[in-house]
């Protein structure tokens, strides 16, 4: 039994060592005289949003193999961070280069990276922003790289906005509410209603689940009979939202709207049952924060916090 | 005090239900309606089919906590099944129960063949199957559309979707199981003492290995509500799905412990929890009172069994 506990953490060290050895001096590789090597800190990969940016790091990593090795590593659990923290830790112990990462939580992930900077580790702050007074406080900067998703929601719910008349009843189904980016899409898409004069008669959360999503929004629309949209705050909720739309009999009442244009909202964008989603282009996201921290290791100066577009997307002729 | 002697338990309970139906019909203008008493009748087959699995299980003195991801993964092959492999309703819904009957008798197999605790190995299906739920939709929710929804479509002439009756042709096929066939009493006597069981000439293995049989399949069943009322396969699907399904039956009067309980009450469980948390919903209550309220329920409901127990003199 001890044999096989040490072969397997033999195993186990050569795994993590083999990733970011050393390599052959390469004559394109910047200053240090090796390979760079990335590691990308994600939430969950068992959501599609982070799987396929994680694709498009991959991706990426494969068309530039001679410049730099990348690691890609994300949660099991959404809401636990210290599995996040854990993982950076595990990161600079194997001493990479940049760190480049989408926050489980915008501060309690602070004190790990402040920890990994200490240790000579870039760090770059991907899709969800890490809290801006908490970094000061600590006496850190780190440059962001993401969407505004307080922009995308409020282009989707003026989108929503134009097909309904001023006074109708809508209802919000949030994310989970201690996250960043439900806040600021929930905050969009109040914005959008509030200054369309339109009537918000609920706003709860779906925890970002088709299953809770459904119930609350059948919930909704039963408390609710002049109902005239639903506003989710990711995609997943707002295919839930539709099914519940379509078993109350309302579906040509009630308008839909999503966010993240994963690929299941595709054919529900066609057949107008979901009618506005935002596309905060995913798989570039990681790309951008690894061109960063590429362009900051070769020597660059550190850039300012950088926005990447959101696009409302909606059926042609909808438009 | 016969009758409540002989049905005191599902009298008490059913009061319970009545009681919560009732509250919110006060707090809320639109809860008394034929409308949300539909919404209620489709949104609870999935786990009514879930919780009547579990109620053999925890009879039988085990627990199956898997049974949330064994639904994912379920609706994952569905899902894959139909719109990746465009394969119809038909063939792919009983494939979908299969991997739910396999997932089952993996456990059982393990549970009773290593005599290893039912929680251990079901732990690890739990991680399973999830993880191939992913795997097998690269963690993307799959849009099925139409073709999966006639499940959850009214059965003609009534209110109600036809998942609902089929859940409940479950649940009475169960309770029937249960208390007037010789397997179901073997289960209840394995429950209580299966060291007896072995010593009166009965080898306990094959009923156990069977009942987890049956809440895989169960698992597997309910996926196919599930995908039906959304139209969609989601890998994310039942995630925490075992923790309500355990509440319901534990609601439900059904000892933990092994040895008592019923699917009908177990139903009766399920009502509970979902007209809780339909009603929570309808009066906008906020997502930190939502939990609280819900525990408090749980709580209370099974005080309320345990404390009735103790006037009628059972020993609990």
């Amino acid at each position: 039994m001890r044999t096989i506990l040490f072969a397997m953490r033999v195993l186990a060290f050569c795994l993590i060592a083999s990733g970011c050895a050393p390599k052959e001096v390469d004559h394109n590789a910047p200053v240090t005289g090796k390979t760079p090597c990335i590691a990308l800190i994600m939430k969950s990969l068992a959501n599609e949003f982070f799987s396929t940016m994680a694709e498009g790091a991959r991706k990426h990593h494969n068309d530039n193999k001679k410049t730099y090795d990348l690691v890609v590593n994300g949660m099991k659990n959404e809401t636990d961070f210290s599995e996040q923290v854990t993982l950076i830790e595990q990161m600079v112990a194997r001493s990479v280069q940049s760190i480049v990462i989408a926050p489980a939580d915008s501060k309690a992930i602070i004190p790990a990276l402040k920890r990994a900077r200490d240790a000579g580790v870039l760090v770059i702050n991907i899709d969800n922003r890490l809290d801006p007074n908490v970094l000061i406080e600590v006496g850190l900067t780190i440059p962001f790289v993401g969407p505004d998703n307080w922009e995308g929601a409020k282009k989707a719910g003026e989108a929503v906005a134009r097909m309904l008349t001023k006074g109708d009843s809508v209802a919000i189904v949030e994310g989970i509410p201690t996250a960043m980016n439900s806040q600021e899409r929930c905050r969009g898409l109040r914005d959008a209603m509030n200054d369309a004069g339109m009537n918000i008669v609920s706003s709860q959360s779906g925890q970002w689940e088709m299953e809770k999503a459904n119930s609350i929004a059948a919930a909704m629309l039963s408390e609710y009979p002049s109902l005239k949209a639903i506003l989710c705050a990711n995609d997943s909720m707002a295919l839930g939202v539709v099914a519940a739309v379509a078993a109350s009999g309302r579906s040509a009442d009630v308008k839909v709207t999503g966010f993240d244009n994963t690929s299941a909202v595709g054919e529900m964008i066609v057949n107008g049952r979901i009618v506005a989603t935002v596309d905060q282009h995913g798989d570039q996201l990681a790309v951008h924060g690894i061109e960063i921290a590429l362009s900051v290791l070769a020597g660059n100066s550190t850039p300012k916090d950088t926005t990447t577009a959101v696009d409302l997307v909606m059926r042609k002729d909808a438009r | 005090m016969k009758i409540l002697k002989d049905h005191g338990d599902t009298v008490g309970i059913l009061a319970v239900w009545i009681l919560l139906v009732l509250l919110f019909g006060v707090l809320s203008d639109h809860f008394l309606s034929a409308n949300t008493l539909t919404t209620l009748a489709g949104r609870i087959p999935a786990l009514t089919v879930i919780a009547a699995g579990m109620t053999l299980v925890l009879i039988v003195g085990g627990i199956d906590l898997s049974v949330g991801s064994v639904l994912g993964l379920s609706s994952a092959v569905l899902g894959l099944l139909m719109v990746d492999w465009k394969v119809p309703l038909v063939i792919s819904a009983p494939i979908a129960i299969v991997v739910g009957m396999l997932a089952g008798t993996v456990n059982g197999l393990f549970t009773v063949g290593l005599r290893i605790p039912s929680f251990l190995v079901t732990l690890g299906m739990l991680e399973i199957c999830r993880g191939a739920a992913y795997l097998v939709t690269r963690s993307q929710t799959k849009y099925i559309g139409a073709s999966v929804e006639p499940l959850a479509s009214m059965l003609p002439g009534t209110t109600f979707p036809i998942s609902f009756f089929l859940s409940v042709g479950v649940v009475v096929g169960l309770q029937v199981l249960l208390e007037k066939t010789i397997l179901g009493r073997h289960i209840v006597a394995i429950g209580t003492n299966e060291h007896a069981v072995r010593l009166a000439g009965i080898d306990p293995r094959p009923a156990k290995i069977l009942v987890f049989l049956v809440c895989g399949t169960c698992a597997g069943v309910g996926s196919l509500f599930h995908c039906a009322r959304l139209g969609s396969a989601d890998p994310n699907a039942g995630s925490g799905m075992e923790l309500a399904a355990i509440a319901a039956v534990v609601i439900g009067g059904t000892s933990l412990l092994g040895g008592r309980g019923s699917v009908i009450k177990t139903f009766i469980g399920v009502l509970i929890v979902a007209t809780l948390e339909a009603g929570l919903a309808q009066i906008g209550a906020s997502e930190p009172l939502k939990r609280v309220v819900t525990g408090a329920v749980i709580i209370a409901a099974v005080s309320v069994d345990v404390f009735r127990r103790r006037c009628i003199g059972e020993n609990v």
